[in-house]
């Protein structure tokens, strides 16, 4: 093919002009979704939630899927140990998203520890599936207006805020697990399971850069018998060992930390409730602070907004509860 | 891997380009081999063997019928005039033959993959004393992708050898390609080897103008799926699955709705399609001509899905209005029943077969055999009523071409259409025809504004955004209608203009397509055909 120098220069000025309205029109777009954080629903959430934050205000930021933000409630850390934490996690978050999720904390937050739930790390979408989420990834976070395109949508729609408990997801209904279930699913075993190859890179990617922004990477398994088994376990604990990583399986600590999988699980023992999500939390909370060493910032005038947010999420906490 | 996903458009595409360039000319088909092979393989893993199984004996067939051919050139030179005749019998049986053994092959594999198990429905159906004495039970089979269209390919290109039309292809791999090339094997179009084989395997050079053309057509393809198309997928899908919680308008509105998502899916998936070919040079049949200008069910079948239409119309309709039984027909009716009735009795004997075929083709459904006869009615009452609709026009000085009465055609063929695809799309014959029965009651225009709307998964964004995709859609069909060549038109457009063109279309695709939070990527249609 014979191209003239004429037509490359324009295809290069075309894409050229191109990539700078969508880099502007990410800049803009960005800048309202950050500002109107509260009225942006969906997996979006976190993104727009973590940003709006105050800079550098955030001990711990944790990851993962929704068994992420079914079991760990910021502000009831808050009310009991005094550090801040937020939930960046998302339903069926990938560790494309994760790793993402993970940098765009980063720009505005210097945490302690992340907090990463393990769910995700056996979630495999494929060859094919791999390589389109890790494009999506790469262009929603690079441009976010293919994030935050739909946004328009609120001014026909309208807009309403929600209630944000720094990414915890409030449920409080009881789908009790299944006995068999509960008593069988951590049946001890030698056998381990495949952690999947595209979540060993991002994995590798994810550890690197809480080292280089001096973040502690913690692993945990939110108790969940429909997600894990002993072979997932032993998957873990063996990546964690090979990686210098702590890893907390609740699910072996489910006994200690009480929970009653009668009265603890959402929906037959995929998901915590809120009462199973304040056992978790509880121990955690005490747990990381105490092995970090997490200062307590409530006396911090800085973190006032976090004890009206606290009250707030007690008095729905009460009401959920009540009914 | 669908035609309108990321991974597709921008990196499948753009691979086998610069691998496709970089081959030398002579080579640059085999590329595409390769490429369609690699495609099928992803979409249908093992199950490739059939399609490569389709092409050698499509091959084959065709070599052989050319084989016979010459055969009787040789054995005709040195014959005389009677054993010149017996010799043409001899081998005109042969190729006739052969012609069918390839086709019933190739039929009983897709009869066995797609219409077994509705087979095995049907025989539970039939009251006992009529039942077959046979103890089938349903399978598990899992068709290939594509495989209703090759087929048709594949029968279309062994039919046009027999009749001499075409010479058969003396390359293994280029008949594979033929069938097998990556932008149309999930949709179609249904190609004949003479409209492709040229510049499939001609291995133009990739050239500024085709990538532009090509990617224009792909985003325009983009902007009918992923804005109204995909859109509208949420309330079609929540009126036909709970239809009998709906009446009236609501099911009047499900119709209309479900016809423009399949119309701006199909059309928008082949606007992908076409534009990956022309990228490499390749010219691929229209497969749409502005359906809903059509004035009549016949000149709507002339404009949708154009290419399936060509194939009966070439493999079916002709052959069989030509056929002895026929031939007889003809020569009984003109002496017994007059012209009238004859002309109806052949239209019917050569239709019917197109339109239990055409029914058949979009699945094993009962309800798609009804939306074939439906259409089979419809077509047959319209040359049924030609004389004394034409003898009405004259009576009363109206012109053919009058404004009001086309609209009223066109309204008519409106009504005609929505009616079919509420058959087509409902879930089996019974649940169309309770869908349409309940369209009678309580009709209820008001839900069109009181709010209703908005409870089908749909906010007043996503019906702006449908609406308006809508206009635009309608606006440019309504300019090629009018021999407006828009394409040709913007090459010509000063730079700014041009350039303004594209980057609106990219970015209305970018901004307002039905992607990322709340919205779920939607299967194409036709690809389960």
């Amino acid at each position: 093919m014979k191209i003239e120098i004429k037509t490359i220069r324009r295809c290069i000025m075309f894409f050229a002009i191109l990539a700078l309205l969508l880099w502007i029109g990410s800049i803009w777009i960005s800048g309202q979704a950050q500002h109107m954080s509260e009225y942006i629903q969906g997996r979006s959430r976190p993104y727009t939630g973590i940003a709006a934050e105050p800079e550098n205000s955030i001990d711990m930021i944790v990851l993962g899927d929704s068994e992420s933000y079914t079991s760990v409630s910021p502000l009831e850390i808050w009310q009991e140990r005094g550090y801040p934490v937020y939930v960046c996690g998302q339903p069926g978050q990938k560790v494309q998203e994760t790793y993402y999720m993970l940098r765009h904390a980063l720009e505005t937050q210097s945490p302690k520890v992340v907090l990463m739930e393990t769910n995700l790390m056996f979630r495999d979408p494929g060859f094919l599936g791999n390589i389109r989420v890790d494009m999506t990834e790469f262009l929603r976070y690079h441009m976010p207006i293919f994030r935050y395109h739909n946004m328009w949508k609120m001014l026909l729609d309208g807009s309403w805020a929600n209630d944000d408990y720094k990414g915890f997801a409030i449920r409080s209904g009881v789908k009790a697990c299944d006995r068999e279930k509960e008593a069988s699913y951590m049946k001890e075993t030698t056998e381990t399971a495949k952690i999947p190859e595209a979540v060993h890179t991002y994995m590798e990617k994810i550890i690197k850069l809480c080292r280089d922004n001096g973040a502690e990477l913690v692993l945990v398994s939110a108790p969940s018998p429909k997600n894990y088994n002993y072979k997932k376990h032993n998957a873990i604990e063996r990546y964690a060992g090979e990686k210098g990583l702590h890893y907390i399986d609740l699910n072996l600590k489910a006994g200690q930390l009480g929970i009653d999988w009668t009265k603890d699980s959402y929906d037959r023992g995929d998901h915590l409730n809120l009462s199973g999500a304040r056992k978790v939390t509880s121990y955690l909370g005490k747990y990381i602070g105490e092995k970090y060493g997490m200062e307590d910032r409530r006396n911090d005038p800085a973190y006032q907004e976090w004890d009206r947010l606290a009250e707030k999420y007690q008095a729905e906490v009460a009401r959920r509860l009540a009914k | 891997m669908s035609y309108d996903a990321v991974l597709y458009i921008f990196v499948f595409l753009p691979v086998c380009l610069a691998v496709y360039q970089l081959t030398p000319e002579k080579s640059r088909w085999k590329a595409l081999l390769i490429f369609s092979l690699a495609f099928h393989f992803l979409l249908s893993r093992g199950l490739l063997l059939c399609l490569i199984g389709t092409s050698l004996l499509t091959y084959y067939t065709g070599i052989c019928l050319e084989w016979l051919r010459s055969e009787e050139k040789l054995e005709l030179s040195g014959a005389d005039r009677t054993e010149k005749r017996r010799l043409k019998q001899k081998y005109q049986r042969r190729r006739k033959r052969i012609l069918a053994l390839g086709v019933i092959i190739l039929l009983a594999i897709l009869a066995y993959l797609k219409y077994y198990n509705f087979f095995v429905r049907s025989v539970d159906l039939l009251p006992g004393w009529l039942s077959l004495p046979l103890s089938l039970e349903e399978k598990q089979l899992i068709m290939p992708v594509g495989i209703s269209f090759y087929t048709l390919q594949a029968i279309g290109y062994m039919a046009d050898v027999y009749w001499g039309r075409i010479s058969p292809e003396r390359d293994p791999g280029r008949m594979t390609l033929f069938l097998s090339f990556f932008p149309q094997i999930m949709e179609g179009p249904i190609c004949r080897y003479s409209d492709t084989a040229g510049t499939l395997f001609k291995g133009e050079p990739v050239s500024y103008q085709n990538l532009v053309d090509g990617y224009v057509r792909i985003f325009w393809g983009l902007f009918k799926k992923k804005i109204i198309a995909d859109r509208l997928a949420v309330p079609v899908a929540v009126i036909f699955d709970n239809y009998t919680e709906y009446g009236g308008m609501l099911i009047a509105v499900g119709a209309v709705a479900y016809t423009i998502q399949l119309y701006m899916e199909f059309s928008g998936c082949m606007d992908i399609i076409i534009g990956s070919g022309r990228m490499f040079g390749i010219c691929l049949p229209e497969n749409f001509r502005q359906p809903f200008c059509a004035r009549s069910a016949s000149e709507f079948w002339r404009r949708w899905h154009i290419t399936l239409g060509t194939w009966f119309k070439t493999y079916i309709f002709y052959p069989v209005s030509m056929s002895g039984i026929v031939k007889r027909w003809n020569q009984f009716g003109r002496k017994h029943l007059g012209k009238y009735m004859t002309q109806l009795g052949v239209a019917a004997a050569a239709l019917f077969p197109v339109w239990v075929c055409n029914g058949l083709w979009h699945g094993a459904r009962w309800s798609y055999i009804f939306y074939g006869m439906y259409y089979f009615v419809l077509i047959l009452a319209g040359e049924a009523v030609k004389p004394l609709r034409d003898k009405a026009l004259a009576a009363f000085r109206i012109r053919e071409d009058a404004v009001w009465l086309r609209c009223v055609q066109i309204a008519r063929t409106w009504v005609i259409i929505f009616t079919g695809e509420l058959f087509f799309r409902a879930d089996g014959l019974r649940a169309g025809l309770h869908m349409f029965w309940s369209m009678f009651e309580e009709f209820g225009i008001s839900r069109l504004w009181d709010g209703t709307l908005f409870t089908l998964g749909v906010g007043r964004a996503d019906l702006a955004a449908v609406a308006v995709g809508c206009i635009i859609v309608a606006v440019v069909g309504h300019m090629k209608e009018k021999d407006k060549n828009i394409p040709q038109r913007l090459a010509a457009a000063p730079l700014p203009v041009r350039w303004g063109a594209y980057y609106a279309l990219i970015l209305a695709v970018i901004i307002f397509a039905a992607y990322g939070d709340g919205y779920q990527a939607v299967d194409m249609i036709y690809a389960g055909f």
